[in-house]
């Protein structure tokens, strides 16, 4: 709930900027840190070690979203000689990586649905929306097509339609919501997977697993569940066997959520709006001062300022 | 015109014809009191007519592909890069370049400086004109530009640095158009209409000031939201918006003094003697306030790399593109004005205000484009994303040029003796 | 009473394996298991028991932890479990949930919540993460289709086979 406080806020802060919300401001803001995400929100466990790049969840993924044929058979392995990133066609892909332990690693990638995510903070006519199951959410109907949410998505993950004259939207996963996900069912990638590289669950509960299987198995992981905190913490958080920016993970993404960095511009908002205009119009009475007198003096003539 | 000037004829300026009671008609006003054929010749005569010409040939079919077959059409469909020229120049490049209005609008109204007076509307215009086709710009870039007004009335996200944007753009608009009504009022012989805006004029300013104050920052903090995305040296969370509003306003006042040079130059029969004889005072006065803005903007850029402690990037290759920005945009600007503002030299003022606006067009440039994911590849804009930005920016010229040519913006208004 | 009847379950089903079927060499098992449980988008595997126990050297607890009356080895298990003996039942599919994510399981196992417990992997990935750990490190086959084939339904959803996408083998551009 606290993050709607602080929502508020901004609304306030940035549409009218009354003085009352200037006040309120402080413990708000103060409080929008400790948001954590929902309580019993669900998310993906995914573990590197695990995968063996089989692509079945891209299949999975094609047929659940009814995404158009792809260019080449999922179960060609051809694709890994690219790193493919998430498209218009394609919700999640699966790219091969090189590392420095003897054998390759495959990842999987697709929207991480995070806590606070930036695709939501900065979209400007609400077309995102983080469900209380962990799902990000995204209504095409509203959506004006600025693709400042793809500017803003530290993992690069939404896609646009270009293609479409008509109505290009933004394309990215929606952890099955509509299909699934609301219903208490885990998205068609987790099904499919054969070996459980994907385990959903309660994104609370993944954490602690992840972390005991760290522990249970210290010399097969690093010790870092990457997603836990990254900027504010995610839905989908990952387990490797090589440092994360082996298998292509940005590592410097910092642990605040992105609308943070955004912050420090928002609260000077209200601020311009309620204090610029004493201030102008005070500019303008000393700077005029004797103009005025002397237009006293004559009769009001005219109401030229 | 100028032709047609120096053999006699005198650019409409008052509402009667000569010495007779006779009005202008609409008509005459719009062709410049000439008659259709002397106005086409004119025009023909006119080799920078034949350019925009070839312009408008080529880029006028692209335009209208771009909305028959999509934005795949005309730009590489980047994911990656989701904005290209059409924001990075047409937004990012365009608004600041166009916040003389608000600048001057103080510097007369609210501050009283009544000796800036025969170059303010030209200010103003300059900000409406850059702003409406920062909208244009927009609505090219736009997936879905007919849902423009969703974030206004349909659905709202007032937390976004976006919405702000949208709002005080959309605003700000509405007020340069009142702003410039007087001289709009003027020609078409609207005396009651002048007055109703004037006697709000201070409202309007500081309106003004405060929406140029806001989304001249909100362009600059909507990087913030990509604080991964942009080079180090481009980005900085508490200080991003400072530097866009900061160089916005040496942005503005330099573009002033480049527009009204080209007036000079390129329509002198147009400019009266109050414009004319003040122009040269009036450069080194903008140069002053540019170069205290340039000073101030220069010592934030430094702060910010402080604050960050981003110093171990200058050694980079991207460090020496930074330096180089700075050079050329900012510490050459600083010493040329300075130079310039000491010796009196209006021409070399004007020099430097062409190199700052560049200056400010490849920093702007930079951190939309350039350097925005410097981690990845760099991305080099489709040619008809080219073609088309030139075309509306060559559309712009020509709106600017029709409007100069008629509404006293570089002239005074005779006002008529019995009205 | 529960206990005592799977016992008795387990006995009799002992006992009709060592009627029914040859006693293979280490112990009593089958020699072929038919796994079908998940056949949608491939066949049922037909699991050639014997080789295995073979390929295994006898040694039960290679695939089957503890169930078997050898002493448990995963680390996560024995902890608790080293003095636990043999478990009541032998078929993977006794302990590793089918339905290992869906919302009825979840619940079941946030109802009774240990940490050791929540992460016991569904049946179809004790399948495929031990045979093929095995499988890699002896160099036997470890493609989807090495072990089963796959069905019209599975072509349809990798879009393989004949329902592979027409116009050859142009890449698509990852959004440049």
């Amino acid at each position: 709930m606290k993050v709607f406080n602080r929502r508020n806020f901004l609304k306030g802060g940035v549409a009218g900027g009354a003085a009352a919300t200037l006040l309120s401001k402080s413990k708000d803001a103060g409080a929008a840190k400790s948001f954590g995400g929902y309580p019993n929100s669900m998310g993906v466990l995914v573990d590197l070690t695990r995968c063996v790049g089989c692509r079945s969840c891209e299949a999975a993924c094609n047929k659940e979203q009814g995404l158009p044929a792809p260019d080449l058979p999922f179960d060609d392995t051809s694709v890994f000689e690219e790193k493919r990133r998430t498209s218009e066609g394609a919700y999640t892909v699966v790219n091969k990586y090189d590392t420095s332990k003897d054998h390759p690693l495959f990842r999987k990638i697709q929207c991480n649905h995070c806590n606070e995510p930036a695709c939501l903070t900065s979209c400007f006519v609400n077309a995102y929306k983080k469900t209380p199951e962990g799902a990000v959410t995204y209504d095409p109907t509203v959506c004006v097509g600025c693709r400042t949410c793809m500017v803003a998505c530290p993992f690069y993950v939404p896609a646009y339609s270009y293609s479409s004259v008509i109505n290009p939207v933004v394309k990215k996963c929606v952890f099955c919501y509509d299909t699934r996900l609301k219903f208490g069912r885990p998205p068609a990638c987790v099904e499919s997977c054969p070996k459980e590289v994907l385990s959903f669950g309660k994104r609370k509960d993944l954490i602690k697993i992840a972390h005991q299987r760290i522990r249970s198995k210290p010399d097969l992981y690093v010790n870092h569940v990457y997603g836990e905190k990254e900027v504010g913490g995610t839905s989908w958080m990952y387990l490797s066997s090589v440092p994360f920016d082996e298998v292509g993970f940005d590592t410097h993404l910092g642990n605040q959520p992105i609308i943070s960095y955004v912050k420090e511009f928002l609260t000077i908002v209200p601020m311009v709006l309620t204090i610029w205009p004493a201030l102008f119009a005070g500019f303008h009475l000393l700077a005029n001062r004797k103009d005025s007198k002397k237009n006293e003096k004559q009769s009001i003539t005219n109401g030229e300022g | 015109m100028r032709t047609l000037a120096a053999n006699g004829k005198t650019p409409i300026n008052t509402l009667e014809k000569g010495d007779s009671k006779l009005m202008w008609t609409v008509k005459e006003k719009l062709l410049l009191g000439m008659t259709t054929q002397e106005y086409m010749a004119q025009a023909v005569r006119n080799p920078f007519n034949w350019l925009l010409a070839v312009i408008f040939a080529v880029g006028l079919p692209i335009i209208i592909g771009r909305f028959a077959f999509g934005l795949g059409y005309v730009t590489h469909s980047s994911y990656d890069y989701p904005w290209g020229l059409f924001l990075g120049w047409g937004l990012f490049v365009m608004v600041p370049l166009s916040a003389s209005g608000f600048m001057l609008g103080t510097t007369v109204e609210v501050f009283g400086r009544k000796d800036f007076k025969p170059i303010e509307r030209l200010a103003l215009l300059n900000g409406l004109l850059g702003y409406f086709f920062a909208v244009v710009f927009l609505q090219v870039d736009l997936g879905q530009p007919w849902r423009l007004i969703y974030p206004m009335f349909v659905s709202l996200g007032p937390a976004a640095v976006l919405f702000l944007v949208a709002w005080h753009v959309a605003t700000y608009l509405s007020v340069q158009v009142a702003e410039l009504v007087p001289a709009f009022a003027e020609w078409m012989g609207m005396p009651k209409l002048k007055k109703f805006i004037k006697s709000m004029i201070i409202g309007l300013t500081i309106a003004g000031i405060i929406l140029s104050t806001l989304h001249q920052g909100a362009l600059g903090a909507l990087f913030t939201y990509a604080p991964g995305k942009v080079h180090p040296l481009w980005f900085s969370a508490p200080f991003l918006w400072f530097h866009f509003f900061t160089s916005s306003i040496f942005a503005g006042l330099c573009m002033l003094i480049v527009v009204s040079t080209i007036c000079k130059k390129s329509m002198a029969w147009r400019c009266d003697a109050n414009f004319t004889d003040n122009l040269d005072r009036l450069t080194l006065g903008l140069a002053k306030g540019a170069t205290l803005a340039l000073i101030t903007y220069l010592v934030i850029k430094i702060i910010a790399v402080a604050h960050d402690s981003d110093w171990h990037y200058l050694a980079t290759g991207w460090g020496q593109w930074f330096m180089l920005e700075m050079l050329i945009g900012v510490i050459l600007p600083i010493i040329l004005f300075t130079y310039s503002i000491r010796n009196n030299l209006a021409g070399l003022a004007r020099f430097t205000a062409l190199i700052t606006v560049l200056g400010i067009a490849l920093n702007r440039l930079n951190t939309a484009l350039i350097t925005f994911n410097w981690k990845l590849y760099q991305e080099i804009p489709h040619w008809r994303e080219v073609v088309i930005v030139i075309t509306i920016y060559a559309l712009y010229i020509v709106t600017y040029r029709f409007i100069l040519y008629r509404l006293p913006i570089l002239y005074s208004w005779k006002e008529s003796k019995d009205v | 009473m529960i206990q005592k009847n799977k016992y008795l379950i387990g006995v009799i089903a002992l006992l009709a394996l060592a009627l029914f079927t040859v006693p293979c060499l280490a112990m009593e098992g089958p020699d072929s298991i038919e796994l079908d449980s998940l056949a949608e988008l491939y066949e049922p595997v037909q699991f050639d028991h014997i080789m295995h126990v073979e390929a295994a050297g006898d040694d039960c607890s290679v695939c089957h932890h503890h169930t078997t009356g050898t002493p448990v080895q995963d680390e996560n298990c024995i902890g608790c479990h080293a003095n636990s003996g043999e478990a009541d039942e032998v078929a993977c599919s006794a302990c590793h949930p089918a339905n290992r994510f869906q919302a009825d399981y979840l619940n079941k196992i946030d109802e009774n919540y240990r940490l050791n417990h929540v992460d016991k992997v569904g049946l179809k990935a004790a399948y495929h993460i031990k045979c093929m750990g095995c499988h890699e490190e002896n160099d036997a086959p470890t493609g989807c289709q090495d072990c089963h084939t796959r069905t019209e339904a599975g072509d349809k959803m990798f879009r393989s086979g004949k329902y592979a996408p027409k116009g050859g083998n142009k890449s698509r551009k990852s959004g440049h």
